[in-house]
């Protein structure tokens, strides 16, 4: 289990790294970090996009750079996906809004790759089909851990977006909930009164009273 | 898995079902004040005075941090400003406070450039997992959740600023839910509250574990839906003012032209976030690339107060264990969900919902006392017994709730569903920054601030779901105030920076440090003006690459 020195190339040029570490570190370390962006490190932003070879002749693929330990002879490609244009969602969608938002959606071929590239496990083509019958929520629950890395979008040959789409449906099914929010309570000025009276440390006095009781002590 | 902590997983295992209902111990105030002043990183004597600015000779601040506020400029000498973009209002920040901030000025006439260091919603708002905290229960009141977060702050939090934060918090779960935010709800369709530390009933909204990451999506893609000018890769230099004491606009650096730019704007609102890239005393940290507290140099420079920088936020729970996890975050609602803290003897130790600082320094003097865990990596770390989520309510829990926390270990075989992981406390979050008032002015006209730039909101120690919170509310605070007060346009001059200078000198044998930092010291990133990397390009051009096509699927 302990570290490891080994070998592997970012866009062909060979570095040295330690087992058990990201490749964002590793490049950090050999001061390569510009070469593939990073925003989060975290595996949540998207920025890290690489592709991958192992020289074992293991099939490679895509990668967020942050989240890949590093392995001998692995070769890293950056991979950067620009924006695309953002698409105003609309409440209460249905499939017709879908479609015109984005033509391309009835071209998916079923080929796979957006799933395949897919970062976050999640069933991207299966959900592509899913919104070609309009079943949004579950669409909307495909893409909860979706982080807009934009692979699937980049991998696609036939132009589909699906992390726009997903993000759409999540958007306007978000806007079309009904929200009852309650309205403020008619003791709250004399309770704000209470809590905020200038002396700090009596504030802090009644503050832990008035967490557990909820009301005003004599 | 995990052979190597074999024999304290047994001992793990064999107290859990003897665990699972025996209450959790509860340190009293004073083993609370105990273990904050022998353990937690505030309480060392990390810290010093600072010898110029605003506070010089008054507060302490970190020692990595003092160091950069007494720092000089990165600029050349001799730059001399001169207006390339004019704008009414610049927003230094991409994150969800200078976003909400980018949205509320949406339609008010006034042109908007937004500039980030990284990309639009690169940021620690997107990596912010638990949730936002807004008072929706049946038993709450904004004046609870006052009295919670004074509580959990030590008294120490401006009661102003956090009235308002508790007040709109319900207007605030409003306004992203309708920019399209879906928070978890009920089978009856009210939203789903969950516990934190320091909260006395259920208050925190979520969107599974993933909570950051959904608003800030939704933020950044209705923030691509407005007119606003969007600078990804400037990083904010130098904030530029018109030589009568008001902030009129900032220098960037344009990573990818590899030259500067200046702009002129009539307001500037800051919302450059924290700084746990600076790893104080050697801390992993559970922040982003670009959290290296540039805001606050920039602002200390003009003459900007700031308050409560003494204090730090250690997140109790960061992975220690893989090794590439190392202080990433995992959620405080996986403990208050029901996932226990137990060191190697498989003691349950304390209360995993003590507030964030005790727990914390709790963890580490387990560690420190003998109690820890050692990793190959020969880190130390304390269990969190994550199988006990599924126990107590019922398989699939966690799963379900928390599906980042699985997805992040699968890749090591490590499925928290089945076994515990291992955890050590991680830089978090600033608690202290910029001074503000209810308005988000800092001490300097022309210049606001909101989010995790900003000080006195949160005390010195900060709940769970209060920074989303922040964000959200200050964000739109600070844009309607810009609304309310936006001066003319003023010229562009460095005259602050020129008095920092001096008064630099004045001071002797200062250090060379430059400062902001703008990158974390193990990235080796700097700012590479275009002449430096044309020669680069010359000089590798010999070996031009062409790289094949990796899509052999």
């Amino acid at each position: 289990m302990a570290e490891k020195t080994v070998e592997i190339k970012i866009s062909g040029k060979t570095i040295q790294a330690q087992t058990g570490e990201t490749i964002v570190h590793a490049l950090w370390a050999a001061g390569m970090a510009e070469s593939v962006k990073t925003g989060c490190a975290g595996g949540v932003c998207g920025a890290c996009t690489v592709t991958l070879r192992y020289s074992d002749g293991r099939t490679g693929g895509t990668e967020l750079a942050c989240m890949k330990p590093v392995e001998a002879g692995m070769e890293i490609f950056p991979c950067p996906v620009a924006e695309d244009t953002a698409v105003e969602p609309v409440a209460n969608p249905e499939l017709s809004t879908l479609q015109s938002a984005f033509p391309t959606l009835s071209r998916c071929t079923k080929c796979g790759s957006c799933t395949t590239a897919c970062p976050m496990s999640i069933p991207v083509m299966d959900s592509v089909l899913r919104m070609q019958k309009g079943e949004f929520s579950a669409v909307a629950e495909d893409f909860t851990t979706c982080i807009h890395c934009g692979l699937c979008r980049f991998v696609c040959e036939d132009k589909v977006k699906p992390h726009n789409m997903g993000l759409w449906v999540r958007r306007s099914l978000g806007m079309s909930r009904n929200l009852a929010i309650a309205k403020t309570q008619a003791s709250a000025e004399q309770e704000w009164q209470y809590l905020l009276v200038e002396d700090g440390e009596l504030r802090l006095q009644r503050a832990k009273k008035f967490r557990q009781s909820e009301r005003i002590e004599p | 898995m995990m052979e190597w902590a074999k024999e304290s997983l047994e001992k793990l295992k064999a107290s859990r079902l003897a665990r699972l209902d025996q209450p959790a111990p509860q340190p009293d105030s004073a083993q609370a004040e105990a273990i904050l002043k022998q353990y937690h990183p505030d309480y060392l004597g990390h810290e010093r005075k600072v010898a110029v600015g605003p506070n010089a000779g008054e507060q302490e601040f970190p020692l990595e941090l003092a160091q950069l506020l007494e720092g000089d400029s990165s600029l050349e000498p001799g730059y001399l400003p001169k207006a390339e973009i004019e704008t009414d209002v610049l927003i230094l920040g991409g994150g969800g406070a200078g976003a909400t901030a980018a949205l509320t000025l949406e339609g008010s006439g006034l042109s908007v450039h937004l500039a980030t260091k990284l990309r639009l919603g690169d940021s620690n708002t997107v990596m912010a997992e638990g949730g936002i905290q807004s008072a929706l229960g049946d038993d709450d009141s904004p004046r609870r959740h006052f009295a919670d977060a004074l509580v959990g702050g030590h008294g120490d939090n401006d009661p102003d600023l956090l009235r308002i934060l508790c007040e709109q918090g319900p207007e605030s779960i409003r306004w992203l839910s309708q920019l399209g935010c879906l928070f978890d709800q009920n089978e009856d369709g009210r939203f789903s509250l969950r516990g934190g530390g320091g909260t006395s009933v259920p208050r925190v909204l979520a969107c599974r574990d993933y909570t950051g990451l959904e608003i800030m999506r939704v933020l950044k893609d209705a923030v691509r839906l407005t007119g606003t000018h969007i600078l990804e890769e400037h990083v904010a230099m130098e904030l530029v003012d018109d030589g009568k004491g008001r902030v009129t606009g900032a220098i960037l650096f344009d990573r990818n032209a590899g030259k500067t730019v200046c702009v002129s704007a009539r307001a500037v609102i800051l919302a450059t976030g924290g700084s746990g890239q600076l790893r104080l005393q050697g801390f992993p940290t559970s922040n982003h690339v670009g959290a290296t507290g540039d805001g606050l140099v920039l602002a200390y420079r003009q003459g900007c107060r700031l308050i409560h920088l003494d204090s730090y936020q250690y997140h109790p729970s960061g992975a220690c264990y893989p090794e590439a996890l190392a202080g990433q975050l995992v959620t405080e609602a996986i403990r208050s969900t029901g996932a226990q803290v137990v060191n190697a003897e498989g003691v349950h130790f304390i209360d995993e919902m003590a507030y964030r600082d005790v727990l914390a320094g709790a963890i580490i003097k387990e560690t420190a006392e003998g109690r820890g865990v050692k990793t190959p990596h020969g880190k130390i770390g304390i269990w969190l017994d994550t199988p006990m989520i599924d126990l107590k309510k019922g398989a699939g829990t966690l799963a379900r709730q928390f599906p980042g926390l699985i997805h992040r270990f699968e890749r090591y075989n490590i499925d928290p569903a089945m076994q515990p992981i291992l955890i050590y406390p991680t830089l978090h979050y600033q608690n202290g920054g910029i001074c503000i008032d209810s308005e988000c002015r800092t001490d300097v006209a022309g210049l606001w601030a909101c989010g995790e730039v900003t000080g006195g909101l949160h005390g010195k120690n900060r709940l769970m779901g209060n920074s989303l919170l922040d964000i959200t509310v200050f964000g739109r605070r600070s844009a309607e105030s810009v609304l309310r007060n936006i001066p003319e346009r003023g010229a562009v001059t460095l005259t602050h920076l020129k008095r920092f200078q001096a008064e630099r000198e004045k001071m002797g044998g200062s250090h060379k440090t430059l400062s902001p930092k703008f990158f974390p010291d193990a990235s080796k990133m700097k700012l590479k003006p275009a002449s430096v990397e044309k020669k680069q390009e010359e000089k590798s051009s010999s070996n031009n690459f062409e790289p094949p096509n990796p899509f052999n699927f």
